[in-house]
């Protein structure tokens, strides 16, 4: 009961939480076996994700310990020979979801959580969507604060190459700024259509 | 009514935005610059406002400086609110205690020193010429420009006249100095003195400071960040988040979420 249970939180941590929570959103619209559901992250997140089957079967393990997954043996569709897992949401799996979309990842790459949690989010989701979006701009807000100011007497080389990769952040953040308002005017936009 | 500008709640916020919302028509359209934003600024604090082009931060600043009146809500300055004085009130303190430096407002006649540019920006019940001058002049020297104070106005380059522009500002002695736009500088090296000046002056004048630009750089230091799209501004002063929804998510969310 580690990993998977839906009153703790164990499983929303680590590198691959956004994949635990992208999982339980794909088993809610239909059941799979892990080499189809890995096949089906990669579609909705793209390939930036680097998703690997191998993963996609040890994390849907973990969630199946955790009793927010269900896994049968099912023979194999078609002519091909033997079994496989076939992995179901439990009666857990539908609160764990809507528990993930509520919860922004205090540490790791956050866009990409969010990123996933968009790939399979559900109608209802909406508003959690745009609290996490506007949490998020507001870390990034955060993230510019603690940028120091530049003093003026600094002429040197070293001031100048602080400079350029203060750049490099501020492009960074406003990139992000400019996508989480962006896609809250979809989110609000679709809505009031 | 009361007279004075200066006379203030000294208890209240130096500046307070309570429920405003600000709407242009756009054709047919509304465009929302602000939509129910509220907030309090402090005396001394240093806010910082980034948006886009057209994302309304402009706005925002107008409406702090009274210049421009909510569609709803309250503005309010050191607890007055701004709708309710008169528009000569409002003059004198955009005049006295509101700073207003926007990269337009540079419209120096052919002859002009800058000296007097400075100078006449007091206004004409000000202090006398002489005064007014001698204050000019502390100004510059505070900006950077002693050496340029009897050039011509109209001769200054652009990085020269944006100190200017500040000048005119602090000569007024500000509480609150609104800053728009400060992005149009021609190197970075002017850049960083320009917006490391203005920081200075604030700090040591207990000047609250508000800069709106649509680059980071110049946003650097400040207390308190806010960002602005679509009517809505995002705080990093925020306690507790408050997100409004369009009606009819809600409404599916209540359908379907449980």
């Amino acid at each position: 009961m580690s990993r998977g249970s839906p009153e703790k939180t164990e499983w929303m941590r680590g590198t691959s939480a956004s994949l635990r929570g992208a999982l339980l959103g794909l088993l809610l619209e239909r059941p799979g076996h892990s080499y189809e559901l890995a096949n089906r992250l990669l579609t909705r997140l793209g390939e930036t994700w680097r998703i690997n089957p191998n993963d996609v079967y040890r994390l849907l393990k973990q969630l199946e310990d955790g009793g927010l997954a269900s896994a049968n043996e099912e023979p194999k569709r078609g002519n091909q020979r033997g079994t496989h897992s076939v992995y179901y949401p439990t009666e857990l799996t539908a609160e764990a979801l809507t528990r993930w979309m509520e919860t922004l990842l205090p540490r790791g790459p956050v866009r990409v959580g969010l990123q996933a949690k968009l790939a399979v989010a559900r109608e209802e989701d909406a508003p959690r969507l745009l609290a996490a979006l506007r949490q998020y701009e507001r870390e990034c807000l955060d993230l510019l604060k603690l940028a120091p100011a530049a003093h003026n007497e600094q002429r040197s080389w070293k001031a100048l190459f602080m400079d350029c990769t203060r750049e490099a952040v501020d492009g960074q953040l406003r990139q992000e700024i400019a996508w989480s308002q962006r896609t809250r005017r979809r989110i609000k936009e679709h809505a009031t259509v | 009514m009361r007279r004075s500008s200066s006379v203030t709640d000294p208890q209240a916020p130096l500046l307070s935005f309570l429920n405003v919302s600000k709407r242009y028509p756009d054709g047919n359209r509304e465009i929302v610059v602000l939509d129910e934003e509220s907030f309090d600024v402090e005396q001394g604090v240093f806010v910082g406002i980034f948006g886009a082009r057209r994302s309304g931060k402009s706005t925002m600043l107008r409406l702090a400086a009274g210049v421009e009146e909510p569609s709803a809500g309250t503005v309010l300055f050191a607890g007055e609110n701004l709708a309710e004085m008169s528009v000569v009130g409002r003059e004198r303190l955009l005049r006295t205690a509101i700073g207003f430096v926007s990269a337009d407002d540079w419209r120096p006649s052919p002859k002009e020193r800058v000296v007097d540019y400075v100078a006449l920006s007091l206004g004409s019940n000000g202090p006398a010429l002489r005064e007014a001058r001698r204050r000019a002049r502390d100004v510059l020297t505070v900006v950077g420009m002693a050496h340029g104070a009897d050039q011509l106005a109209r001769s200054l380059s652009v990085g020269e006249r944006t100190r200017i522009v500040l000048a005119q500002a602090l000569i007024r002695e500000p509480r609150l100095l609104l800053v728009d736009e400060p992005a149009v500088m021609p190197s970075l090296s002017e850049r960083e003195e320009l917006y490391a000046l203005m920081r200075l002056v604030a700090r040591e004048q207990n000047m609250t400071l508000m800069v709106a630009s649509e680059e980071m750089a110049p946003l650097h230091g400040a207390g308190v960040l806010m960002s602005i799209a679509d009517g809505e501004l995002c705080s990093t002063d925020e306690r507790g988040t408050v997100v409004r929804l369009p009606r009819r998510v809600l409404a599916g969310a209540e359908r379907r979420g449980r």
